[in-house]
C-alpha cells in the first residue's frame, strides 16, 4: 500500500501537533504530553515504513514531491530520499520520538516547552528529507534557534551563556555556508535551488577548479561548524551539558549530523574536485578533533561534559571517512551518523535520568548509582562499550570501516585514529567506574531506577536500534550503498 | 494654455487631502470635552477606505501636471506600503495616548499630513517635486517627535531633527541646483536622458552626493544617522514606529528612482561607494545596538542596520536588488510595526521603555511576549519569518553581483545582530518578572498584533505572491532605462 505524499506527512503530523498544543490551556499538562507524544510517534513509524519501502536496488530518490514555490527564484517545495538520508529520517524518527519521551521530566512551562520541541524537530525533519538547497537551509535554521530557548529557558546553571554560545556559532556557520550555497546558485547559472538539477548539471559541467576551490571551504567549514570540527567544536561541550535532556539528545545525535549530510551532499557531491584539494587539510583536522577532544574528555568530571566532548571526538571519525574520499570510508561515515547519533542519544538521556534526581553530573560526587538503578546502569554500560566501539554494537561496524577507508590514504592518521579509540574506553571506563560503580554515596539511597515500562521505553528503543544494527549490519547497509554509489559517480 | 490634467492618477493623494481637511474640521466642530476618540476612530474608517481605493489602482501608469506627477508600479507599491503603515502607527496613536495628557487630535492631523506627504514621494516626477513632498513629510515630522511638550526627551528629540533635518534639505536644495546648472533640468526623464548620454562630470557627482545625503538622512544611513538614536528614543512611540518604517521606506523609494532610474547608466561609479556605505552603516548599527538598554534606542541602532542591509540592494544594482529591497520592507512594515506596537502596549501599562523592565513578559502577557519575540527573531533574519527571506534574497543579488566580501560583512552583522536581539529574547522568556502584574490588551489590539504575526509568518513561508508584487514594483518602473 502507498501513501500518497508519505514525506509531507512526517513533516505535517508534528506540524499539526504544534498548533494543536497553541490551543490547549497550559495546565493540562498530561494532555499535552500525550499530543506530542503521538506528535512524534506517528512520524517516527512513518519514517520507519519509508525505510522499508525504500528500495534500494532501484536506487536514487524515490517518494519525491515537487511543488513550485518562489518560481522566479527557482525555488520549490521538493521533498525525496535516497538510502541516506533514508536512514538519516530514521534517525531522526527514533531520536525524536526517544527525546519527546524523556521530555516527562520536565515539570516547568510545559507546553511551551513541547512547542518548541517540536518545532525544532519538524525543522530538523525537514532538512533532511528536502532536495532544495533552499528549503535544506531554512528547515536547517528552523531546528536552530528554538534551542536557543529551549536552553535558555529549561536548562541547567550556565544556561545563559551555553544558549548564546551554541546558536551565535551554529548560526555564523549556517550563515557562511549559506553564503557558500549561493555562491553555488549563482555559479552554476541555472538558476535553480532544485539539488536533483543542479546536480545532474555539474556531473556533466563540473564548475572550475578555481570556483570550487574557494565555494568547497565556506560550505566544509560552515556547516563543519554544526559538526563541531576543530577549533569550532567549542559550543557543543557547554551547550550539550546545560540543554535540558531532550535537546542534548536531539542536538548530539542528530542536529549535528545535519552538518555532515550537508558536506556530503553540497560539498563533496557537487565539488569533487574542490574536495580533493582541501580533503588533506579535512582529515588532519579530524585528527585533531579525534585526539584533542578525546584527551580533553579525559579530564572531565561532569558526565555530560565528557560525553560532550566525546561526540566532538567521534566527529573526527565523521570528518576522517569524508576526507578518505573512497566509497568504503563514506559508507562508514553514514553508517557511523546512525550509530553515534543513537548511541549519543542514549548515552544523555541516562545521564540525564540520574542527574535529574541526584541534580549533579560530577563524578566525584556519584558513585555506586548501578546499586540503586540496575536498569539505567546496564543501559549506560552498553552505550558506553558501543562508543568504544566494542563489536556487537554499531559503532563497532561504523568505526571499523572509515578505518579502513582511512588506511587507504593515510597510513598515519589511522594509526592515531585508533589512538582515539582507546582513549574512548578510558574515558568512558572511567565513567562506568566512577558513576555507576564502587560504593554508594550514602546521598543517593532515594535514588530510584527507571521503573514503569514507559519510563524505560525510550532506553529500550535506542538499544534496541544500537544492537540490532550492530550485529545485523546489512539490515541498514544496503541503503547506505545505495546511496553511497551516487556520490562517488559524480566523483570519479 | 493650460495643460490637460489627468485627475485619475492623483485621485489618492486629493482623497488623502479631503480626509485631512474634514478632520480639521471636525476638529474644530467637536466639543472640546468630547470623550470618544472621534478622530482615531474616522482616521482607521478613511485609512481602509483608501487601502480599498489603491487596490482598484493597480495597473494606472502615467504622469500629469507637466510631467510632475507621475504613477508607475513603484508608486503603487509604496503607496499601499505607506497606507497600511499608517494604520498600525494611527492605532498605536489611539492607545499611546490614552495615557498622555496631551491633545491628541493635532496629532492625527499631522499623520495624515506625513502620509500625503509620503505618498507624493513616491510620485514625483521632478526634484522640485520631490522636494516639496520630503518637506511635507519632515516638517510634520519635527513637530510630532516635539510633541510631548513637558517631556525633555520628546523636546530634545524635536530639536536634533530639526536641526539636522533642515540641514540635510539645504543639502538637497544645494544639489538640485547643480544638478540644474549640468543638465538644465529638475525633471527626472529629462535629467535621465542627459545622464544615458554623457559621462559623469565632476559637477553632477557633486550633486549626486548632496542628494544622496538628504536621502541618506532618512533612510538613517551612515553619516548621516546621528541623529537617529536620540530621537527614536525621544520620540513619541508613534512617530518612532512611523520614522523607523514609512519615512524610511520614503527615503529608499527616493534612493530607488535616483539608483535604479535616473541615474542607472553610471552603475559602475556608484556600486562600490553604496556597497562601502553599506557595509559601514550595518556594522555601526549592529554593534552600537549591542549595548543598549532603552529599547527604542536599541531598535534606533538596529534600524540604521536595517539600512545598511537595504542598502546592499542597492549596491547590488540589479533588479534582484531593487525587489529584494521591496520585499524586505514589507517583512520590515510588519515586523518592525508588530514591534513598536508591543512596546507602545507594554509603555501605557508599565510607563517604562528600559530593556530590564522587560523581564518575564511571557507571564505577564503571553500574546506581547510572542509577538516581540516573532518580531525580533524576524529582525534578525530567522526562518520562517519575513526577514529571513529579506536578508536571504539582499544576500543572493549582493552575491550575483559578484560583491562578495559585502555578503560576508552582512554575515557578520546578522551574527551580531542575533546576540542583541537574543538579549532581549531572554529577558522576555527567561528572566523571572519583577512584577506579576497582568498586560491587559484589548480586543483590537489582539486583532492588529495577529495581523503583525501572521504577515510576519505568512510573507515568510508563502514568498512567492510576496516576491511577485516586489518585482512588479521594480519591472514597471515607469523611468527605468530600456
Amino acid at each position: 500500500m502507498m501513501i500518497p505524499h508519505l514525506l509531507s506527512l512526517i513533516l505535517l503530523l508534528p506540524t499539526m501537533g504544534l498548533g494543536v498544543l497553541f490551543f490547549v490551556p497550559s495546565d493540562k499538562t498530561s494532555l499535552i504530553r500525550r499530543i506530542s507524544n503521538v506528535a512524534l510517534l506517528l512520524p517516527f513509524l512513518l519514517s520507519l515504513w519509508v525505510f522499508a519501502a525504500y528500495n534500494p536496488t532501484a536506487g536514487g530518490f524515490q517518494f519525491i514531491e515537487n511543488i513550485p514555490w518562489v518560481v522566479p527564484l527557482g525555488i520549490s517545495y521538493h521533498l525525496g530520499v535516497d538510502g541516506i538520508n533514508a536512514l538519516l529520517t530514521l534517525l531522526v524518527g527514533i531520536g525524536s520520538l526517544a527525546a519527546v519521551l524523556v521530555s516527562a521530566s520536565i515539570k516547568e512551562r510545559v507546553k511551551e516547552y513541547y512547542i518548541l520541541l517540536l518545532l525544532t524537530v519538524v525543522g530538523t525533519y525537514g532538512a533532511f528529507l528536502s532536495l532544495d538547497i533552499f528549503f535544506f537551509y531554512f528547515l536547517h535554521e528552523i531546528a536552530t534557534i528554538p534551542v536557543f530557548l529551549l536552553i535558555g529557558v529549561w536548562g541547567s546553571q550556565r544556561r545563559d551563556y551555553a544558549a548564546m554560545k551554541l546558536t551565535l556559532y551554529l548560526t555564523a556557520g549556517a550563515s557562511l555556508a549559506l553564503i557558500g550555497l549561493l555562491a553555488l546558485y549563482v555559479a552554476t547559472g541555472l538558476g535553480t535551488f532544485d539539488f536533483i538539477q543542479i546536480q545532474q548539471h555539474l556531473a556533466n559541467h563540473p564548475l572550475p577548479v578555481d570556483v570550487q576551490n574557494w565555494i568547497f571551504p565556506l560550505i566544509v567549514i560552515g556547516f563543519g561548524i554544526t559538526l563541531t570540527l576543530w577549533p569550532f567544536h567549542t559550543w557543543a561541550p557547554v551547550g550539550y551539558a546545560e540543554a535540558p535532556t531532550a535537546v542534548s539528545m536531539l542536538h548530539a545525535g542528530v542536529i549535528k549530523k545535519l552538518g555532515a549530510y550537508a558536506i556530503i551532499r553540497f560539498a563533496i557531491q557537487l565539488m569533487p574536485q574542490a574536495a580533493h584539494t582541501w580533503m588533506p587539510i579535512i582529515a588532519t583536522l579530524a585528527v585533531v578533533n579525534i585526539l584533542f577532544c578525546g584527551i580533553v574528555a579525559l579530564t572531565q568530571r561532569d558526565m555530560k561534559y565528557i560525553l560532550g566532548y566525546s561526540s566532538c571526538s567521534h566527529m573526527g571519525y565523521v570528518l576522517l571517512g569524508l576526507a578518505c574520499l573512497n566509497i568504503i570510508g563514506l559508507n562508514g561515515v553514514v553508517f557511523l551518523m546512525f550509530a553515534h547519533g543513537v548511541m549519543a542519544a542514549l548515552a544523555f538521556a541516562l545521564t540525564g535520568f540520574f542527574a535529574d534526581q541526584t541534580n549533579t553530573r560530577n563524578l566525584d560526587e556519584l558513585g555506586g548509582l548501578a546499586k540503586r538503578m540496575p536498569f539505567i546502569a546496564a543501559c549506560f554500560s552498553m552505550a558506553a562499550l558501543a562508543s568504544a566501539g566494542v563489536p556487537g554494537f554499531a559503532n563497532f561496524v561504523a568505526e571499523i570501516m572509515v578505518l579502513l577507508g582511512a588506511w587507504d590514504q593515510y597510513h598515519l592518521y589511522t594509526v592515531l585514529a585508533v589512538l582515539g579509540v582507546v582513549i574512548t574506553a578510558i574515558y568512558m571506563l572511567k565513567a562506568i567506574r566512577f558513576g555507576f560503580q564502587g560504593p554508594i554515596n550514602p546521598r543517593w539511597t532515594k535514588v530510584t531506577d527507571a521503573q514503569t515500562s514507559l519510563a524505560k521505553l525510550p532506553f529500550v528503543l535506542l538499544l534496541v536500534a544500537l544492537m540490532l544494527v550492530g550485529c545485523w549490519p546489512s539490515l541498514i547497509m544496503k541503503h547506505i550503498e545505495s546511496g553511497t554509489k551516487t556520490i562517488y559517480v559524480s566523483n570519479h | 494654455m493650460f495643460p490637460t490634467i489627468d485627475w485619475s492618477l492623483i485621485l489618492l493623494e486629493l482623497l488623502i487631502t479631503m480626509i485631512l481637511v474634514v478632520l480639521v474640521v471636525l476638529d474644530l466642530a467637536l466639543p472640546k470635552d468630547t470623550k470618544k476618540d472621534w478622530l482615531g476612530i474616522l482616521s482607521l474608517a478613511g485609512l481602509f477606505g483608501l487601502i480599498g481605493f489603491w487596490l482598484t489602482q493597480r495597473a494606472l501608469v502615467g504622469t500629469t501636471f507637466s510631467g510632475m506627477f507621475m504613477m508607475d508600479s513603484l508608486a503603487w507599491f509604496f503607496k499601499g506600503f505607506f497606507l497600511m503603515a499608517m494604520v498600525f502607527v494611527i492605532a498605536m496613536t489611539q492607545q499611546f495616548f490614552k495615557s498622555m495628557r496631551s491633545r491628541k487630535n493635532e496629532f492625527y492631523l499631522l499623520l495624515w499630513l506625513a502620509l500625503l506627504g509620503m505618498c507624493l514621494v513616491a510620485s514625483s516626477a521632478d526634484f522640485l517635486m520631490l522636494f516639496i513632498a520630503i518637506e511635507i513629510l519632515t516638517i510634520s515630522l519635527y513637530v510630532m517627535t516635539a510633541y510631548l511638550k513637558s517631556d525633555k526627551h520628546s523636546l530634545e528629540a524635536g530639536m536634533k531633527y530639526l536641526i539636522l533635518g533642515a540641514l540635510s534639505s539645504g543639502f538637497f536644495l544645494y544639489g538640485i541646483s547643480f544638478l540644474y546648472g549640468t543638465t538644465r533640468s529638475t525633471h527626472f526623464e529629462a535629467i535621465q536622458g542627459f545622464v544615458s548620454s554623457h559621462a559623469m562630470a565632476p559637477m553632477t557627482a557633486f550633486a549626486l552626493v548632496l542628494i544622496f545625503a538628504a536621502v541618506g538622512f532618512k533612510i538613517a544611513a551612515v553619516p548621516f544617522h546621528w541623529w537617529v538614536p536620540d530621537v527614536y528614543q525621544g520620540a513619541p512611540t508613534p512617530v518612532t514606529a512611523l520614522l523607523s518604517v514609512g519615512s524610511k521606506a520614503a527615503g529608499f523609494v527616493v534612493l530607488m528612482r535616483l539608483f535604479f532610474g535616473i541615474f542607472a547608466s553610471w552603475h559602475g561609479q556608484w556600486t562600490l561607494v553604496l556597497a562601502a556605505l553599506s557595509a559601514v552603516t550595518m556594522c555601526y548599527g549592529n554593534l552600537g545596538a549591542m549595548f543598549q538598554t532603552n529599547i527604542k534606542r536599541l531598535l534606533g541602532y538596529s534600524s540604521i542596520g536595517h539600512a545598511g542591509y537595504l542598502l546592499m540592494g542597492a549596491a547590488a544594482g540589479s533588479a534582484l536588488g531593487a525587489s529584494a529591497i521591496n520585499f524586505y520592507l514589507l517583512g520590515y512594515l510588519f515586523t518592525n510595526l508588530g514591534a513598536f506596537l508591543v512596546i507602545v502596549l507594554f509603555f501605557i501599562s508599565s510607563k517604562s521603555d528600559e530593556i530590564k523592565n522587560y523581564a518575564g513578559l511571557v507571564k505577564r502577557s503571553p500574546l506581547l511576549a510572542c509577538t516581540l519575540l516573532l518580531a525580533l527573531v524576524s529582525l534578525a533574519g530567522v526562518p520562517p519569518l519575513a526577514g529571513f527571506f529579506g536578508k536571504f534574497i539582499l544576500l543572493m543579488a549582493t552575491v550575483k553581483s559578484g560583491l562578495l566580501w559585502l555578503a560576508f560583512i552582512a554575515v557578520v552583522n546578522i551574527v551580531i545582530s542575533l546576540y542583541y536581539y537574543l538579549m532581549v529574547a531572554k529577558r522576555i522568556y527567561v528572566d523571572a518578572p519583577h512584577t506579576t502584574s497582568i498586560i491587559p490588551v484589548s480586543r483590537p489590539m489582539r486583532l492588529l498584533l495577529g495581523i503583525a504575526i501572521v504577515g510576519m509568518i505568512g510573507i515568510g513561508i508563502f514568498q512567492g505572491p510576496f516576491l511577485d508584487v516586489a518585482m512588479t514594483a521594480v519591472k514597471g518602473m515607469y523611468f527605468l532605462p530600456k
